[in-house]
């Protein structure tokens, strides 16, 4: 999977999610940046992400991703 | 030893510091080798056991720590790596459980279940919750590889580091570490003028302010704990003093602690950012004792969440989240975790049922407010009316439910407590001293008769308690705090100054290192050198 096969499946996940199909996810998309993403949508997305790909993010590193590319990253790194 | 006390002031710092940068000036390993040596000499200065208590716990978390080093390293080693952090946790919440809780327990179950549990004497060593927080972030910390690498001295100065060593900031390793790494260990003259200011307007909050109006605080309560009634005006004085009180007290020994480690070059934490002003529960808790939401936002809170919504979300319930939530969710994603997160706040704070009630009281606030975003009336004509209506409606909101919670806090049993809760919505009925009643004359036929001379408080006594909370509240709801008065020179980690109105009284008053401020800050110290005197513990001490 590349990282753009990833970044797809996560606007498709938040568009689902929040409901708006005008999203569209960059690499250094923010949270402030989509409307709604509150902090609440945010475990959901990432929880909706594992059940998606089949990985378990660290509790650590949920914490610390800044941007959407950094989930994307480590993603990919879980992926193998 | 206190941050307030003549023997911290006039000799354990210059000491301190003049070893520090004597050392500093032929190695900086000295220099922090000498900081570690102060800081146990520090805590043995209070109780010397209390360094054989904490000794102990401190090598045992190295080792493990160490040990989790190397596992963490080994991917095929994660199982074992989790069952040693989990040990960890289970060895320093059992070391605090000892300590702290075995004679609630013990008493707990005599009371409940009808146990004959004999209560047996346990010397609590200084600062042992907020030590253990910080041992805890620590094996996390190094458990999610967050920490590279240390060595004993690291640790030993991450844990024992005297200036938040008793009552926090609770800090993490990798805040810290790379501070002291970088340090000098030379002179500075502008971290020696921003410490000394620190201290200075700290020890001002501490001496003058908070024990001030403790003096007009505590015979109320006292006056309660001894079961005597608390009519509407000093349990009000009460309640709300004592969250002034506390505030001052404990935002004033956290502006010391940070001007402390400022005189070394490092920066701590902000712990305080004029929490009274908040305008919701939410903001309040984002404001006060910033570093204890932090920790039991980051270790327990958000943990719990992440693993509540996989369990929801496996089964195809939905997560929280977006315009429409369900109630189930909020329950289970939300208000359950806020709670239970309160629920170890309050018994964090103290061994006993009226702490615990406090922290679930702010838990159900703070379930309400979140009610109140998710599921509060959305059809404001605009976000300005809204604003305009819900600032001042949630101030007064928050400010009452904070000084109501504050009774639980401070009082010494549940009659206490049900003494001042009655008085505070005048169940005990409307008294004035006896002198000003006296003074009323004719106006007293205008008084309903329920209105009655009381001589529980004289009439100066009266009016001087009226006196300090009006200049306190001013202080803490008008003034530009600490940090806000000292941005310019980042007086706290990441605390830099805010774009402010050409004429608001953040840039009149901003701190600089003038003569002006130079006078203000000495008749401060002045005033409240003069004060020192007697037994004037900091109330987060105890815990």
């Amino acid at each position: 999977m590349t990282d753009q096969d990833i970044l797809t499946v996560f606007t498709r996940t938040l568009r689902d999610l929040i409901g708006d199909d005008s999203i569209v996810l960059a690499m250094n998309t923010r949270r402030n940046d989509v409307d709604g993403w509150d902090s609440f949508m945010y475990v959901s997305f990432i929880v909706a992400i594992e059940l998606e790909l089949q990985i378990k993010f660290r509790i650590a590193d949920v914490e610390s991703f800044e941007t959407v590319g950094d989930i994307v990253a480590e993603a990919r790194s879980l992926l193998g | 030893m206190l941050f307030n006390s003549y023997e911290f002031i006039f000799v354990f710092l210059p000491v301190t510091l003049a070893g520090f940068f004597l050392l500093g000036l032929s190695s900086r390993n000295l220099a922090l080798g000498w900081l570690v040596v102060i800081s146990i000499a520090f805590y043995a200065w209070w109780r010397p056991i209390n360094v054989l208590i904490i000794a102990p716990s401190i090598l045992v978390n190295f080792v493990l720590a160490r040990w989790l080093l190397r596992l963490t390293a080994d991917k095929t080693r994660a199982g074992l790596a989790r069952l040693v952090l989990l040990l960890g946790i289970a060895f320093n919440v059992a070391f605090l459980g000892y300590f702290k809780y075995v004679n609630f327990l013990a008493t707990a179950a005599n009371d409940l279940i009808g146990t004959n549990f004999v209560l047996t004497q346990v010397v609590l060593p200084l600062g042992i919750s907020f030590i253990t927080f910080q041992k805890i972030a620590f094996l996390i910390d190094v458990h999610g590889r967050r920490i590279p690498s240390f060595t004993l001295r690291d640790y030993g100065l991450f844990v024992l580091f005297f200036p938040q060593l008793i009552a926090g900031p609770i800090v993490h390793y990798r805040e810290m570490m790379p501070q002291f790494q970088q340090a000098r260990c030379r002179w500075d003259k502008e971290n020696i003028a921003v410490g000394l200011s620190l201290f200075g307007f700290g020890l001002f909050k501490k001496v003058v302010l908070a024990d001030g109006i403790s003096e007009y605080v505590s015979p109320i309560y006292e006056t309660a704990s001894a079961g005597s009634e608390v009519t509407l005006f000093p349990a009000w004085i009460a309640a709300i003093g004592f969250t002034l009180q506390i505030y001052f007290d404990f935002s004033g020994y956290s502006d010391m602690a940070l001007g402390l480690a400022r005189f070394f070059g490092v920066r701590l934490p902000a712990n305080f950012d004029s929490p009274l002003k908040a305008t919701n529960i939410i903001d309040f808790w984002l404001r006060w004792h910033i570093t204890l939401t932090r920790f039991l936002t980051a270790y327990l809170y958000n943990p719990l969440v992440l693993w509540l919504t996989r369990r929801r979300m496996v089964k195809r319930l939905p997560g929280l989240g977006g315009r429409a939530p369900s109630v189930g969710a909020f329950l289970q994603l939300l208000a359950g975790p806020t709670l239970l997160t309160m629920f170890v706040s309050g018994l964090w704070h103290g061994a006993g049922y009226l702490f615990i009630l406090w922290g679930l009281l702010h838990g159900l606030y703070l379930s309400v407010n979140h009610a109140w975003r998710l599921f509060g009336p959305r059809n404001w004509s605009s976000k300005e009316t809204y604003e305009r209506f819900m600032r001042p409606t949630g101030f007064v909101l928050t400010f009452l439910s904070v000084v109501v919670a504050m009774v639980l806090f401070r009082s010494a049993n549940a009659d206490a407590a049900k003494e001042l809760l009655q008085g505070l919505v005048g169940l005990n009925g409307i008294s004035l001293p006896q002198q000003i009643f006296a003074q009323l004359g004719p106006l007293k036929g205008l008084l309903p008769s329920f209105v009655t001379a009381s001589t529980v408080m004289s009439a100066q006594e009266f009016v001087f308690a009226m006196a300090w909370l009006g200049v306190l509240l001013l202080v803490a709801l008008l003034f530009p705090n600490t940090l806000q008065l000292m941005a310019r020179y980042e007086p706290a980690l990441g605390v830099h100054p805010k774009p402010a109105a050409p004429l608001s009284l953040l840039r009149v008053l901003d701190w600089t290192p003038t003569v002006p401020w130079a006078v203000v800050m000495s008749s401060l110290v002045v005033a409240a050198v003069l004060r020192i005197g007697g037994k004037s513990e900091f109330l987060y001490w105890q815990f």
